[in-house]
């Protein structure tokens, strides 16, 4: 491979682990994300929004009921998603991972989401899966994007290449009965990924992973987005209505514009 | 007052998709209520391949109404110079075509920018497929 010396690290790694984690590449764009955040939620919850930021989102949890949590989510994506340059700022926070791990030329996830996971709270879930296995393409990856520092269960768990291929051997004998069966037997593979405010996480969204109920004090808020080479064969999440290419080349826009002459 | 945009489905394939009408109905009206547009029903594009014939009606009725809330881009025709056409008219009238499932829409050249691209990646992949199955 014609790869450079840091770009071959890059792959290694994403390719033993699953995934990478790295100080953002642009710390400008993300202290910029999570102005916005302050912003949509302080008019959310109709409050002064010269709070301090890691106050506010770390102790959300003591101004938002768990009954209106999912409520509260959904208007904060739909607060984030309808700002102009909102998305264009999500990828250059991660920009150079992408062009090494996926590629330069890019199909991005229309919606970014959101998870706020309260401490305590079973309702925001999200059991053991691989996107895959709802019919995401293999070909994507997904930025994985805190705005509070992300650790022990208020972080997420994947497992590792090595044991989901063992897992993937053995998948009906470990399946069990139901999903909560199938973490169990996993527990003691899975890897807590700690990323703090100011990294970002890439990660290979067919590798099982989730979450669990957070037990630390304060509520994690992280956003993902998945992202894919334009050329790539697409899964159930498809050009158009889940993806849109963010990156065309020159080349490529003169060939998919080609006609040879008319005779 | 909210804009009254009229709705179009289709009632065949299209690009290797197949979505009941009733299904296309729902998607729209869902987009519609989200943005605060006025649904008005849906006109049926006829099933021969290629037509657009309904989608050319629609467009012409457009002076009373401010745009078309169609199911899919997928639907507008696949020859680049039709939907070149389609994107002038429907600028030139300075009315909005609206795709729900995607939830993008056009009423300038920036956002025909946007929507052509999805739609030439779109014909150079439609030949792929992920190989998992």
């Amino acid at each position: 491979m014609f790869t450079t010396k840091t770009e071959q690290q890059l792959t290694t790694e994403y390719l033993s682990q699953g995934y990478i984690i790295r100080p953002v590449a642009d710390i400008e764009a993300l202290n910029w994300i999570r102005q916005q955040f302050v912003d949509i939620v302080s008019e959310a919850l109709g409050i002064n929004n010269d709070i301090d930021p890691e106050v506010l989102l770390n102790q959300i949890h003591e101004r938002v009921p768990v009954t209106e949590l999912n409520n509260f989510r959904l208007k904060i994506i739909r607060g984030f998603n309808a700002i102009d340059g909102f998305r264009e700022h999500y990828y250059q926070v991660a920009r150079p991972f992408l062009d090494t791990i996926v590629g330069n030329e890019l199909a991005m996830q229309l919606r970014v989401n959101l998870s706020i996971q309260f401490p305590h709270d079973d309702s925001s879930l999200l059991p053991v899966h691989a996107d895959t296995w709802a019919g995401d393409s293999p070909y994507e990856v997904v930025v994985w994007l805190p705005i509070v520092n992300c650790y022990g269960t208020k972080a997420m768990y994947l497992l590792p290449p090595a044991k989901a291929a063992e897992l993937n051997q053995n998948f009906s004998k470990s399946a069990g009965q139901n999903s909560e069966e199938l973490y169990h037997a996993i527990s003691n593979d899975v890897k807590w990924l700690n990323v703090n405010y100011g990294e970002v996480l890439v990660f290979d969204q067919a590798l099982p992973h989730g979450n669990r109920i957070n037990s630390e004090s304060e509520t994690r808020w992280s956003m993902n987005c998945r992202f894919k080479g334009v050329f790539t064969p697409y899964g159930d999440k498809k050009l158009g209505e889940f993806f849109e290419p963010i990156i065309l080349r020159a080349a490529t826009q003169t060939g998919m514009s080609y006609k040879l002459p008319g005779i | 007052m909210k804009k009254k945009v009229r709705g179009y489905v289709f009632s065949r394939s299209f690009m290797g998709e197949r979505v009941p009408q009733h299904v296309q109905n729902i998607v729209i009206r869902d987009y519609c209520e989200k943005n605060e547009l006025q649904f008005l029903l849906s006109a049926s594009e006829y099933a021969m391949e290629g037509c657009h014939l309904i989608l050319k009606l629609v467009i012409e009725e457009l002076q009373n109404i401010d745009g078309i809330a169609a199911y899919s881009l997928f639907q507008l025709p696949c020859d680049d110079a039709e939907r070149e056409a389609i994107y002038s008219q429907i600028i030139a009238f300075g009315k909005t075509l609206h795709f729900c499932v995607e939830g993008l829409s056009i009423k300038n050249e920036s956002d025909c920018q946007r929507v052509e691209n999805i739609w030439r990646v779109k014909k150079v992949m439609a030949n792929t497929d992920l190989g998992t199955k």
